[in-house]
């Protein structure tokens, strides 16, 4: 309900760090906790809803049939869009494509991209002639921060369910009818942390990005490697601060993923 | 009888005095918002459970720096245009996000509030309510409000515009019955539950006379009442006609 | 609907999904779901599922759109790009445009605009899934948004899809239905206490003696509809008393899952006091509930 930001909050937040606590009482190292609705949009591919503490983001996958780059011709391709709307916060107005808008889906999609996690050369259907291209968008419905790991858990999780359709001799899209899932070798997730009266805290709410001096996400896989990373806003960070969020962001990661897995089967 | 109605729900088809949040149309009184029907023999009016600050004169705000500029201070009162402060009305300067306490002197027909008597608020912790539950807050003479600030050992004011201010004391436990009282304000009872759950939490609660408490459905309705007048005026000229 | 044979719904007495004719297909909604939002509603109805929200009403930006009279009601209508079989471009189309437009001059009407001059309120509505009558299920969800906003309004305003197809007047078609070659689309939305027509589009080649017996069948469906809303509207409150019990039982969840909190606090061992010192007694007072039971 509160979209003005107090003062008072930004300087208490600021003092609560400074004493390694939050307002809503988690630790700086810790999560909120998320809640996935999967399949929810009939005419997607994949679809994944979460809610994040208050956030919430929904995504889904459409997959298209379309020609192949001339220097990968037997590729397929990903793209990834984000939209905030303009529902899920007053500040969010209806328009073209933001800086925010680009820079979160940018990050969430090089997470995915970059870690490989998706084949692209099985996305291909015939050389040279025609490729997959399997489109993620995500929305923000309702805001309150850390609007990159929402849309990376939702994004991973629509890819993980979604479906390839089947085509016929013409390859056109048979509709409602499939030949398999989506392939994906890999589970990148990103973890977003903010800095706080000098303070490292992870999926921060928006007042806590208010109060933050700078942000970095990175994107982590379960077998040990980082695909992506992105440091935002005006603060800066020293190694030490770095390589502490990367540590973090491997353990946190893990965890995640292992709710985001439990969620998935149910 | 009270009853929850929508907009547009008939609320009698008598003529009767109008009262806040209704309309007529062919001689019969309907609902203009979601709120409670109150209907006596003279009298229709609808008591709102959803909605923004109807500013209006003599209201104590809670308001908030949302602009700086040369002259003064935009302020966000969480109505739906901004009021100003003169630079000359404060005796410090003031940042964007800075709390400010005030009292409404007037409200134009643009329905903008002018803001007296400003003073800025340090520390304390601010629990946001929907605005037209707030009178639920206070209470008839300030009843609840009493109840609250015994409850908690919190200094607390009331901001009509659905901001509570509070310092000191135990503001966990004043989060929690606060939002309490704003996700019941529509039931009865509530002032005698809040204070029975302070009893229980071993807090020793000494409130005014016994006959008062006692009293409580009918302090309920008046608190009620005093809201649906409230608007009364505010509806006043539109609500004559229409259609 | 497969190529294969047409059907007849004049022969068949039943429609491509097995509904009567004049049927709807089912329809839910929740309000207040978006914290962030002054009114929110969630709708499905049948494979729609659209999202709508309500900001305002808020100062009208940029000045010069600020009328001094009234509010203005600015409709915004998108869908989502997977939310129709083949991918949507992002970009707002001319049909996203030209929807938004009609939606927002349906909901002004109802609206007491002269109330609040010179500002904006903002109706956000996003179809989230789709299969014919979006605009219609946006339409229904965006009043109810409206009246959890607690904008004062003179009538809620439902509105269905009415028409023809395969030979036979119908209710609310679905995206077969739509694809009839025979079909006739009507996005239809009323003032249901006065009957009053605040939405009206048409496609397909119909008569006046057609028109003439559809209305009757779209006042009914949109009187369905009408019960749905209010239905959702007043669930979320009930008019009972309160007791002392309903009071402890709310702190008590809350104070469970503080205790989780508390727990990783001590971990830290940063700090004891301020979160300790609050909530001895209601904590006691938990345990000795349970020891009750």
């Amino acid at each position: 309900m509160r979209q003005t930001v107090l003062e008072n909050d930004v300087s208490k937040i600021t003092e609560l760090a400074k004493q390694g606590k939050r307002l809503d009482g988690r630790a700086l190292d810790e999560m909120r906790d998320f809640t996935l609705e999967l399949g929810l949009c009939e005419n997607a591919e994949g679809s994944a809803k979460i809610r994040l503490g208050q956030t919430e983001v929904l995504a889904g996958i459409k997959m298209g049939v379309d020609k192949p780059y001339p220097d990968s011709p037997d590729e397929g391709a990903i793209s990834v869009g984000a939209e905030l709307l303009p529902l899920a916060h007053s500040e969010y107005e209806a328009g073209p494509p933001s800086f925010d808008e680009i820079e979160v889906a940018r990050v969430v999609d090089r997470g995915i991209r970059e870690s490989k996690a998706i084949d692209f050369a099985s996305l291909c259907i015939k050389e040279g002639e025609a490729v997959w291209v399997a489109f993620m968008d995500f929305y923000a419905i309702n805001a309150d921060g850390n609007l990159f790991d929402a849309g990376s858990i939702a994004g991973l999780a629509s890819f993980l369910s979604a479906k390839v359709p089947k085509l016929n001799d013409k390859n056109k899209i048979i509709k409602h009818e499939y030949s398999g899932k989506l392939e994906m070798k890999r589970m990148p997730l990103l973890t977003t942390f903010v800095k706080v009266g000098g303070k490292i805290m992870v999926d921060p709410t928006y007042v806590e990005e208010k109060a933050a001096e700078a942000r970095f996400s990175v994107s982590t896989t379960e077998d040990g490697y980082m695909a992506a990373m992105q440091k935002g806003m005006g603060g800066s960070f020293n190694v030490e601060e770095v390589n502490y969020m990367i540590d973090k962001a491997f353990i946190i990661g893990a965890e995640t993923r292992k709710k985001l897995i439990k969620q998935m089967k149910q | 009888m009270k009853r929850i109605v929508i907009p547009g729900e008939m609320v009698s088809d008598q003529r009767k005095r109008l009262g806040g949040n209704v309309f007529v149309s062919d001689g019969k009184i309907y609902s203009k918002v979601l709120g409670i029907s109150d209907e006596s023999d003279e009298k229709a009016s609808v008591i709102p459970l959803e909605g923004k600050y109807f500013p209006q004169a003599e209201d104590v705000v809670m308001g908030v720096v949302s602009r700086v500029v040369f002259a003064g201070y935009g302020i966000n009162i969480n109505s739906f245009t901004e009021s100003f402060i003169p630079r000359s009305a404060m005796r410090e300067d003031l940042r964007v996000g800075d709390l400010v306490s005030s009292k409404i002197s007037y409200v134009n027909e643009l329905r903008e509030a002018e803001l007296g008597f400003p003073r800025r608020m340090f520390g304390g912790d601010v629990i946001e309510v929907t605005p037209v539950r707030t009178p639920r807050l206070i209470g008839k003479n300030g009843s609840m409000l009493e109840l609250l600030k015994q409850g908690t050992g919190a200094d607390i004011i009331v901001g009509k515009n659905g901001r509570v201010w509070a310092r000191n004391g135990n503001l966990d436990l004043l989060r929690k019955v606060v939002m309490f009282i704003n996700d019941n304000s529509y039931k009865s009872n509530l002032t005698n539950s809040v204070e029975a759950f302070f009893k229980a939490e071993g807090i020793q609660i000494n409130i005014a006379p016994k006959g008062e408490k006692t009293n409580n459905a009918a302090e309920e309705s008046e608190v009620l009442e005093a809201n649906a007048e409230e608007s009364e005026v505010l509806g006043g000229a539109e609500s004559e006609e229409l259609n | 609907m497969t190529e294969e044979k047409i059907p007849d719904y004049k022969k068949d007495k039943k429609r491509v999904d097995g509904r009567k004719m004049d049927e709807l297909r089912p329809i839910s909604i929740k309000v207040g779901v978006l914290p962030n939002a002054d009114g929110s509603a969630y709708l499905e109805w049948g494979q729609n599922k659209v999202y709508a929200a309500v900001y305002g009403p808020r100062e009208a930006l940029p000045k010069h759109t600020q009328n001094p009279y009234k509010a203005v009601v600015k409709v915004t209508y998108r869908m989502a790009t997977f939310s129709v079989p083949e991918r949507k471009q992002p970009r707002p189309n001319r049909r996203d445009m030209e929807i938004s437009k009609v939606l927002g001059e349906a909901l002004t009407k109802v609206i007491f605009t002269e109330q609040f001059p010179n500002t904006e309120i903002g109706v956000y509505v996003e179809v989230v899934d789709s299969n014919a009558g979006s605009r219609v299920a946006c339409l229904t969800a965006a009043s109810c948004a409206l009246a959890n906003a607690g904008i004062p309004m003179k009538d809620l305003v439902a509105a269905t899809g009415i028409g023809k197809a395969f030979g036979e007047l119908i209710v609310d078609l679905n995206k077969d239905e739509e694809d009839a070659p025979d079909a006739v689309d009507i996005p239809f939305g009323i003032m249901p206490n006065s009957g009053e027509i605040v939405l009206l589009q048409m496609d397909g080649l119909l008569t006046k003696e057609e028109w003439a017996k559809l209305v009757p069948l779209g006042m009914k469906a949109c009187a369905d509809v009408y019960a749905v809303q209010k239905k959702a509207l007043q669930e979320k409150f009930s008019l009972s008393e309160v007791s002392e019990k309903n009071v402890e039982a709310v702190v008590e969840a809350k104070v469970k899952q503080e205790k989780a909190d508390t727990k990783t606090e001590k971990k830290d061992q940063a700090d004891k006091k301020s979160a300790g010192s609050v909530k001895p007694g209601v904590l006691q007072q938990v345990k000795a509930k349970k020891v009750r039971k």
